[in-house]
């Protein structure tokens, strides 16, 4: 009976034979699969930018029909919360578009998987060096965006202010655009704890400008040289000169700047193409510039990568082999803005001349520093607390410099 | 007779299988995740990997009770439960006694000063962030037409937690308010009336009539109301996040600060496990209290 095999058990066998061979082809079996990959990002919210973006992503369920794509759409104020819970539980996107301090605890914590497979052959820049974490591959590069001076072109002409290059001279033409164009707001700049993720990256560009690295050459947290008392020396004179709109969240200062009502501000250039975008105040009007500073500052970065709990891995990483084509890379350009991009992808000429703030981001991307601490990454943001606490005890209760940092210092030697 | 027996029998068991259902849902719903908690201030464990924890004693308890910012949110918390009873329940007392008699308007006036209550908190943390903005708010427009200047209120380092208390007392007064409307309507009208024909005035009226009667609907709402202080998150969230200089920074904003910004998980529960204590703390007193009038009105 063995050696004669049924008519039923000879079916069988063709039948396995037939799903193997058409699952071993491409193009037959799973490729006709339906999948969705199932993508978070804060910026699906942003009321023009994210419809782009969204736009310039979804083209790969042109290039692949079985794929479908869906938004994650998560504020950013509780982005890193409800991924991190999320993904403790098991549970969270295919693919997360997170900031560069969520992307290293994500790594950290095992949740991302190796997606090196995506980057074979490709020439990326050097704003994917932070996805790589001990040899492999976490993440690549959604968008840097570096910080510059930003300002209301209009607004400064009509006071014959200067674009500053020290913090007396900003603070000086502030003052001299708001005295002239009533109602003018100086300079927007985060200034409260209850925004401490956003003010200690904003702050990043005041440390750096002053030469500030956190460690010491051994790689021990130092938070009270020389330096960091100036940087916060200098952003308490700023505070004290009245040129801050106090108590203004930066979403309301964006807008304000939208509506024409602010002459100066330092922000990244994804908050400036926000402010460039539908508002009141025309692109054009828009100027750019180094910021105040003798050194270069920050940028905030933000890397995508692919869920260890995810059930589409391979498609995940499939769909970001296509995200680092050039023709995917240039989509991504149109709806970035002046942000750099995993790989080098010019800002045109003629966006360009619309938008003449671009090309001081694209410039200062070259020199900008990460604002996560080298060796800290996972810590950053609760070291970084201990030294915003310090800055607000100094710009609210006119404690000292040296005194407030001393004081962080001793916390953080404590804890770290 | 077995036919009697098995039906009494089963007539005992009628109020547990009533109790039943609200059991397993505390049980489920309260009892095993407030373990878990407790279990989990004993661990070292992370947000981000909340099921590799490893046991850690009394470790996070000993490093809370060495940390001067514990001590701290600690008295904000108390300082912040305290003066939100003290106000709130003043205050809705007032309303519900300003009220209570029947006056042109009166269904107007009850709808106002109800509105606190009705507004969702977060939508009220922002309403009142607004009226705090120091450029544009409300209160800075009339200061400055008062001719006293601009002040920060949500940023001054004496103005913060006062803000907070003034916006957590505008949401609680008129829960208060209601349930002493609720005992003050209950007060037999025949007592009053002959108190105040036995030539009491209205102020003795009150203290030996209506007070007696609406006292434990005030120690409830106070109790209520003192507890929700303890466990408030979204309008201190909201408005200053903590801050200034820690001045707001309250044992529930220190947990998600804990849980959120540090992934410390266990250390969290263990600013939980001191939160829930406060809290038992607080019934126990009122239970006390309770228990003491209950005695002293047997006697």
């Amino acid at each position: 009976m063995l050696n004669s095999p049924s008519r039923r058990q000879f079916l069988a066998t063709v039948a396995v034979l037939a799903v193997a061979f058409a699952s071993a082809v491409p193009g037959i079996g799973h490729a006709q699969s339906k999948v969705t990959i199932k993508i978070a990002n804060s910026q699906w919210l942003d009321a023009l930018r994210g419809k782009n973006l969204w736009a310039a992503i979804a083209k790969y369920q042109e290039v692949a029909p079985n794929v479908t794509l869906e938004q994650v759409a998560i504020p950013s104020a509780e982005f890193a919360d409800k991924l991190t819970t999320e993904m403790g539980a098991g549970q969270g996107p295919d693919i997360a578009i997170m900031q560069e301090g969520l992307f290293f605890a994500m790594a950290d914590a095992g949740f991302l998987v190796d997606i090196g497979a995506a980057t074979e052959g490709v020439k990326l820049n050097k704003t994917n060096d932070n996805g790589m974490i001990d040899g492999t591959r976490y993440g690549i590069a959604w968008q840097r965006a570096a910080y510059a001076l930003i300002y209301n072109k209009p607004v400064l002409e009509a006071a014959g202010a200067k674009v500053p290059t020290t913090v007396e001279e900003l603070i000086a033409s502030a003052k001299a655009a708001s005295a002239k164009t009533p109602g003018v707001i100086g300079f927007g700049a985060r200034h409260q704890i209850n925004d401490l993720s956003g003010w200690y990256m904003d702050f990043q560009s005041w440390a750096y400008g002053y030469g500030v690295n956190w460690t010491d050459g051994n790689g021990k947290l130092t938070v009270n040289t020389p330096e960091a008392v100036a940087a916060v020396t200098a952003f308490k004179q700023t505070y004290a000169s009245g040129i801050i709109p106090v108590g203004d969240s930066m979403p309301t200062q964006r807008t304000r700047f939208k509506e024409k009502h602010v002459a100066f501000s330092i922000d990244n250039s994804g908050g400036t193409l926000n402010i460039a975008s539908g508002g009141a105040l025309a692109s054009k009007d828009i100027g750019g510039a180094a910021m105040p500073f003798k050194n270069p500052g920050a940028h905030q970065q933000i890397f995508l990568g692919v869920s260890k709990h995810s059930e589409v891995q391979e498609e995940s990483i499939k769909f970001l082999t296509w995200l680092l084509t050039e023709p995917a890379q240039k989509a991504l350009r149109e709806a970035s803005g002046p942000d750099a991009l995993a790989t080098d992808v010019p800002v045109s000429d003629d966006y360009a001349a619309a938008n003449p703030w671009a090309p001081a981001f694209v410039k200062l991307a070259e020199t900008s520093r990460s604002t996560l601490i080298p060796g800290y990454e996972v810590e950053t943001m609760q070291i970084m607390r201990f030294v915003m606490q310090a800055v607000e005890k100094v710009i609210l209760s006119d404690a000292d410099p040296k005194t407030a940092l001393d004081e962080a210092q001793a916390t953080i030697d404590k804890q770290f | 007779m077995t036919g009697l027996k098995i039906r009494s029998g089963m007539t005992r068991l009628v109020p547990y299988a009533f109790i039943l259902p609200p059991m397993i849902y505390l049980m489920v719903f309260m009892f095993w995740p407030l373990g878990r908690q407790m279990y989990m201030s004993l661990t070292n464990t992370r947000i981000i990997n909340p099921n590799r924890g490893r046991f850690v004693g009394l470790g996070n308890y000993e490093r809370l009770f060495e940390d001067p910012a514990f001590y701290l949110s600690l008295k904000t918390t108390l300082v912040y439960a305290v003066l939100a009873v003290i106000f709130g329940v003043a205050l809705g007392t007032i309303s519900a006694l300003a009220i209570d008699r029947p006056f042109k308007g009166r269904p107007i006036v009850r709808a106002i000063l109800l509105f606190g209550w009705a507004v969702p908190n977060v939508a009220a943390s922002l309403i009142w962030l607004w009226m705090y903005n120091d450029r544009s708010g409300v209160f800075n427009r009339l200061t400055e037409m008062l001719g006293v200047g601009r002040f920060g209120w949500l940023t001054s380092v004496d103005l913060a937690l006062p803000s907070i208390l003034a916006t957590t007392v505008w949401q609680v007064a008129p829960f208060v308010m209601l349930v002493v409307l609720a005992a003050l309507q209950s007060v037999p009208q025949e007592v009053r009336e002959a108190a105040r024909i036995d030539g009491a005035d209205g102020l003795s009226t009150f203290r030996a009539v209506t007070l007696p009667h609406i006292r434990p609907a005030i120690q409830l709402a106070a109790l209520l109301v003192c507890v929700w202080s303890i466990r408030r998150f979204d309008i201190i969230y909201l408005l200053t996040g903590g801050g200034p200089v820690g001045t707001t920074s309250t044992l529930v904003v220190k947990i998600r600060q804990t849980a959120f910004e540090n992934h410390e998980l266990g250390m969290a529960s263990a600013y939980g496990a001191i939160g829930l204590v406060l809290a038992l703390a607080v019934a126990a007193i009122h239970y006390a209290v309770e228990q003491r009038r209950m005695k002293w009105m047997g006697r």
